[in-house]
């Protein structure tokens, strides 16, 4: 890391900077929402957020859509992590498996998990199952393709060692192939975490009856900016919150 | 590769008698032949839902290649301002990193409702997807040139914007390119997530509409036709990083 070309400028403006430019979005925000009168000033969100958030609007709280969403993307995370895993290890562990099976998922990885939805929704209408495999899809590819990268770039080295010092294929995978493959699959369910929600607001904005993504598009049927944007700024802290929690976890579960 | 064929033979042949033994309902999926034929018939029948494969894919990827032409030119020089000078930085960041989590689709109702349902509104969602990713590996780029290429440069008396131009951005370049291609993996994502919740015309729409009408040989043929141009675009754009890039295969 080299530092920042230095003109002089004096510390303190500098310090002010970041300040200033939320001001000036803020105030830039403001201004348009007093022009046009499609858009809701930020006051007015902030006070709509904090209103929703406890009491209902149209029977259910704000809450209620966060926590529908959120159980969609935990239930699919769960599987997508099992399933994920599983496949990527069989893909580096078995020569056979890979070369037959890969060309199959390499066909149609480059498919968006969102160009599913049409499909899945005919297969599996429009309830729970739908949100939840629509969400499998976008979160188990970064999963897979990572623990497949990290399980054939294991040093052979290590395999060898440890088969020399008599470790059964059982010891094998739980002491050498997934402890060594660990900071990759780390990195895919950090992708995949953040993939999966954006691939559950999406399958709720086409079809569902609760949700932060049922919630947005609603209100985008009935122009209510407010609504919409206060929907934004939940999706956001929702995967922000999401990206937060990994940095730690990372730092826990593999400090090497 | 002759197993890779032999495995994607087999998958086929077990979807085509999956479907034509009754194992899954026609009505929610359709062999791989039919998708075949309807790939073939949609390319000149606009029917049923109004323009040809042709058409839509036309409508999609200048709608694509435009939003995302406009992230690169607008986000790449952001992102090296940002890694260059810090005033630039300080600035854009707080911004940037608040508007960073929110998804594009997210935007899609207000952009939506402020821009309408045109081919501008989505080439300002895919603007939006695409541009994250530019800034974020255009910034990382500069940051990562090592000092000691900077200090050769000013002891050798460039200035700063030579030192810019020549040393800090060749320097950055394979880490822009991978900025690059994700922005355009991004863009195609939004684009058709755009087209499948408002939009009239192009590859989005017609799976959403397929879903609509109940037919799977639609749905299933503008899902390929969405996957295999997203690989194709992702592979040009190796092709001409391998281009650019060819001193940093010495390294």
């Amino acid at each position: 890391m080299n530092g920042f070309s230095e003109r002089a400028a004096p510390r303190r403006l500098l310090r002010l900077l970041p300040l200033l430019s939320l001001l000036a979005f803020l105030s830039v925000w403001h201004l348009a929402a007093l022009c046009t009168d499609l858009l809701a000033t930020p006051l007015d969100t902030a006070k709509a957020l904090a209103g929703m958030l406890f009491f209902p609007t149209s029977k259910v709280t704000l809450l209620h859509h966060v926590w529908a969403s959120l159980c969609r993307v935990l239930a699919a995370y769960a599987l997508a992590i099992a399933a994920g895993v599983l496949l990527g290890v069989l893909f580096g562990w078995s020569r056979r498996f890979h070369d037959y099976c890969y060309p199959i998922f390499e066909l149609l990885r480059p498919i968006p998990p969102i160009a599913w939805i049409p499909l899945i929704i005919m297969w599996l209408g429009i309830g729970e199952p739908s949100k939840i495999a629509v969400c499998f899809i976008g979160s188990v590819v970064p999963i897979l393709v990572n623990t497949y990268f990290g399980v054939s770039r294991l040093d052979p080295t290590y395999l060898k060692s440890a088969k020399i010092l008599g470790a059964g294929q059982r010891a094998l995978l739980t002491h050498v192939i997934l402890p060594g493959a660990l900071p990759s699959i780390l990195t895919g369910m950090k992708v995949a975490l953040s993939s999966g929600w954006v691939c559950v607001i999406a399958a709720e904005m086409i079809a569902a009856r609760k949700g932060l993504g049922y919630l947005i598009i609603r209100s985008m049927e009935s122009g209510d900016m407010v609504h919409i944007l206060v929907a934004m700024i939940l999706i956001g802290s929702v995967n922000f919150l999401f990206s937060w929690l990994f940095s730690k976890l990372e730092g826990v579960v593999c400090p090497w | 590769m002759l197993r890779g064929a032999v495995g994607i033979c087999g998958f086929l042949l077990l979807w085509e008698c999956a479907v034509q033994l009754g194992a899954v309902s026609a009505q929610q999926l359709c062999p791989p032949s039919q998708v075949a034929a309807a790939f073939f018939t949609k390319l000149a029948d606009p029917r049923p839902d109004g323009a040809t494969l042709g058409a839509h894919f036309i409508a999609s990827s200048s709608v694509a290649l435009g939003g995302f032409l406009l992230a690169c030119l607008i986000g790449l020089p952001l992102g090296l301002a940002m890694g260059y000078y810090q005033p630039v930085y300080l600035l854009a960041n707080p911004i940037f990193e608040l508007l960073r989590p929110i998804p594009p689709i997210a935007w899609i109702p207000i952009v939506t409702l402020l821009l309408g349902i045109g081919a501008q509104a989505r080439i300002f969602i895919i603007f939006l997807s695409a541009v994250v990713p530019c800034v974020i590996n255009a910034y990382t780029g500069i940051r990562h040139v090592p000092e000691r290429y900077i200090h050769v440069g000013q002891s050798l008396g460039m200035s700063r914007w030579r030192i810019f131009t020549k040393i800090c951005i060749p320097c950055a370049l394979p880490t822009l390119f991978v900025g690059v291609r994700l922005s355009l993996n991004t863009a195609w994502t939004a684009l058709v997530a755009a087209e499948m919740m408002a939009s009239v015309r192009g590859l989005g729409y017609m799976i959403q509409m397929g879903r609509l009408l109940i037919q799977p040989d639609i749905i299933i043929t503008g899902m390929l036709t969405i996957g295999s141009t997203g690989a194709l675009m992702s592979a040009l754009l190796s092709l001409i990083e391998k281009r650019l890039t060819k001193w940093g295969a010495e390294r």
